[in-house]
């Protein structure tokens, strides 16, 4: 006797279903995480979504509210499993694994329990996905994207870290408060090291093509009466401000996240400043990862756009390299 | 000496700054509320997003983190605060403030903790956005949703429960799975309470109008072979497991939210199973909220569909409704 689905439905094509053509991993379903799925599910982004982690409960919990969802959502797939064959065929792996932040804590200082982490999650994506793009967030990110890249053994241009993308979303938020004008008219950059020694570029900070150092030729510096010299000294500290508050940040990254696997899976070949391998830029001898403007598409990172840094700005640059090379030739991978 | 500002912008129009025209608040930024609040804004349904709640330094880090986030949003105003000022003129006023079901714990046993909360949340939303569409969140969500409507004063096409909209799109996107079909071509409705005494519209249930009950008669009943039934008893336990899986349930709640949200910003008279006032249908003679599909569009509920259940649905809904306003007679200074 036929089943109710017989009854109802013909299957008539005899081709196998071809699997995912923009599937995204999340590792991690911590805060972070489960802001960057979401975002990217709200962003139609792809047509499958795998969630990895060790937590089996919270991981599974976590993939079933999403599922409760997907009548709202245009991701047909929606997985989760500890074992990292869910991963398969993954076009952008995005990492968040690891641990957080303290209140107070720098990022550097996360370090080496995140390299640990690293070592198990990093060869397990690459097993099922080999042809990925690895976006790293977890944090200290510009050392964590140098990690994933030497226990990948991907290519630069598939192993990218968030960087300073938030910084600079950051950066022109609180201008965009100062001007009143919506963020995305205000052009400002903000490169090298996710964290405490940011460099934003002043030289190209503009609204409409109309730089505001042309201006204000004070601008971030100490004399400038406006103080904008504050304004990125408010990005700086905002991720510590945001944890004290509500004790992690999640929306601001997760968002951030998306933006870039938009750039990426939709081969827009848009500029993000990103971390990236910055040896032989702006002075840079050392094997390190630092966010400049990078052209993101498909194959990942396939372009460096190359600033006019002022001599202080490739000094702030090249310090912050000697700082990361200093942590990363200590670690043990 | 001129300011940047001052040289890079000549302003055109002077005044007083436009009010928002499609403004959101979202009462209570636990996991619920800011699930509410971040598909609200990704799906770009606001042009000004308020939270309130009472914790000061959370309400300040939520509202932090997402205005950090504007760059990727349409939503060029994000506010806080404790105070309900900040709420002013909202178009629809979400309410997810309360406390959370714990592990176990049967909706209905929440309901006294979160009265006592509404009674200084609801007087206050209304004070500032008198013409506001309430839509409540917290659970009990029935019983709520009645506290609300009575606390509040407004007309009842104004205030809405969510309902079963979340139970609704559990049940299609469970059945869809069977069937392996896109949730939204799975039509099905559960209505009434939205928990353990929900109700499934077998009648109704259909995928391009084939009725699955004509092809399987027994669908729904303890006879069926196939045991659909069973996946109306894992939407009731949806809850249950993700609580006991993560803690708590978020992100379908919020798309949910967002999806209701939709309607009503934008007058499309959609119809989606909420929980509105009741009585007069069905032979419903008490003052209770349970879902019906409704209509909604800017005004609120706009109509209800007359939907043809057999007597035994008829009998769920007014057992509901009998269970509801037993509870909801007891309640203290409405």
């Amino acid at each position: 006797m036929a089943s109710t689905k017989e009854k109802l439905i013909a299957h008539v094509s005899k081709e196998e279903p071809a699997g995912p053509t923009n599937k995204v991993t999340v590792v991690g379903v911590g805060m972070v995480g489960m802001a960057a799925a979401i975002s990217v599910l709200l962003k139609d982004l792809t047509d499958e979504l795998a969630l990895v982690d060790v937590m089996e409960d919270k991981l599974k919990g976590e993939a079933m509210d999403l599922q409760h969802g997907s009548l709202f959502l245009k991701t047909h797939k929606i997985v989760a499993d500890k074992d990292y064959s869910v991963t398969a065929n993954s076009k952008v792996v995005v990492v968040t694994a690891g641990a957080r932040q303290q209140e107070g804590e720098s990022r550097l200082n996360l370090v080496q329990r995140n390299v640990n982490i690293f070592k198990f999650i990093i060869p397990n994506i690459i097993k099922y996905s080999p042809n990925c793009i690895l976006l790293v967030v977890s944090n200290p990110v510009d050392i964590l994207t140098y990690v994933a890249w030497k226990l990948s053994g991907l290519p630069r241009n598939r192993v990218i870290g968030s960087g300073t993308n938030l910084d600079s979303a950051r950066f022109r938020h609180l201008m965009g408060e100062k001007l009143g004008i919506h963020p995305s008219s205000c052009h400002g950059w903000v490169i090298g090291e996710h964290g405490d020694s940011s460099v934003p570029v002043w030289s190209g900070v503009n609204v409409a093509g109309v730089s505001l150092q042309g201006l204000n030729p004070d601008m971030g510096t100490d004399k400038d009466k406006e103080d904008w010299k504050s304004v990125h000294k408010m990005v700086v500290d905002s991720a510590y401000e945001v944890i004290k508050l509500k004790g992690y940040t999640s929306w601001a990254i997760g968002m951030s996240v998306a933006d870039l696997c938009e750039s990426i899976l939709k081969n827009l070949h848009k500029c993000h400043p990103v971390s990236t391998l910055v040896k032989g830029m702006h002075g840079v001898n050392e094997e390190v990862f630092l966010s400049v403007p990078c052209i993101l598409g498909n194959s990942g990172l396939t372009d460096v756009v190359h600033m006019t840094l002022k001599p202080e700005e490739e000094k702030q640059l090249v310090k912050s390299a000697e700082t990361l090379w200093g942590v990363q030739k200590e670690l043990t991978l | 000496m001129a300011s940047v500002l001052q040289k890079l912008i000549t302003p055109l129009s002077s005044g007083p700054l436009e009010p928002p025209r499609n403004k959101v608040t979202v009462v209570g930024v636990g996991q619920v509320g800011m699930a509410c609040a971040v598909s609200v804004l990704l799906r770009e349904l606001a042009d000004e997003l308020a939270l309130v709640d009472v914790i000061e330094d959370r309400l300040k880090g939520e509202m932090m983190d997402l205005q950090h986030g504007s760059l990727f949003l349409k939503t060029p105003k994000i506010v806080s605060g404790t105070d309900y000022s900040v709420t002013a003129n909202s178009r629809i006023v979400v309410v997810t403030a309360g406390v959370r079901q714990q592990e176990g714990e049967s909706r209905l046993n929440l309901v006294q903790r979160n009265v006592n909360i509404f009674k200084h949340i609801i007087p206050q939303i209304v004070r500032y956005s008198p013409d506001c569409i309430l839509i409540v969140v917290s659970n009990p969500v029935d019983v709520l949703t009645y506290v609300t409507w009575k606390l509040s004063g407004l007309p009842k096409h104004r205030v809405i429960g969510s309902g079963t909209n979340l139970d609704s799109a559990r049940f299609r996107y469970l059945m869809a799975e069977r069937l392996g079909i896109h949730p939204s071509s799975f039509n099905g409705w559960i209505l009434g309470e939205h928990g353990d005494s929900s109700v499934p519209v077998w009648s109704g249930t259909n995928v391009a109008g084939v009725s699955l009950q004509k092809l399987n008669p027994d669908i729904g009943t303890d006879t069926d072979a196939e045991n659909w039934r069973e996946t109306h008893k894992k939407v009731v336990d949806s809850a249950y497991e993700v609580i006991r899986l993560k803690g708590y349930t978020n992100w379908a709640i919020g798309l949910s939210v967002a999806d209701l949200t939709e309607s009503l910003m934008k007058n499309l008279n959609r119809v989606h199973p909420v929980s509105t006032m009741v009585k007069g249908l069905y032979g419903i003679s008490d003052e209770v909220y349970l879902s019906l599909p409704c209509v909604l569009n800017s005004a609120g509920v706009g109509s209800v569909v007359n939907m043809s259940l057999t007597s035994d649905e008829v009998s769920q809904l007014k057992k509901s409704a009998d269970l509801l306003w037993h509870i909801q007679k007891d309640l203290k200074d409405l």
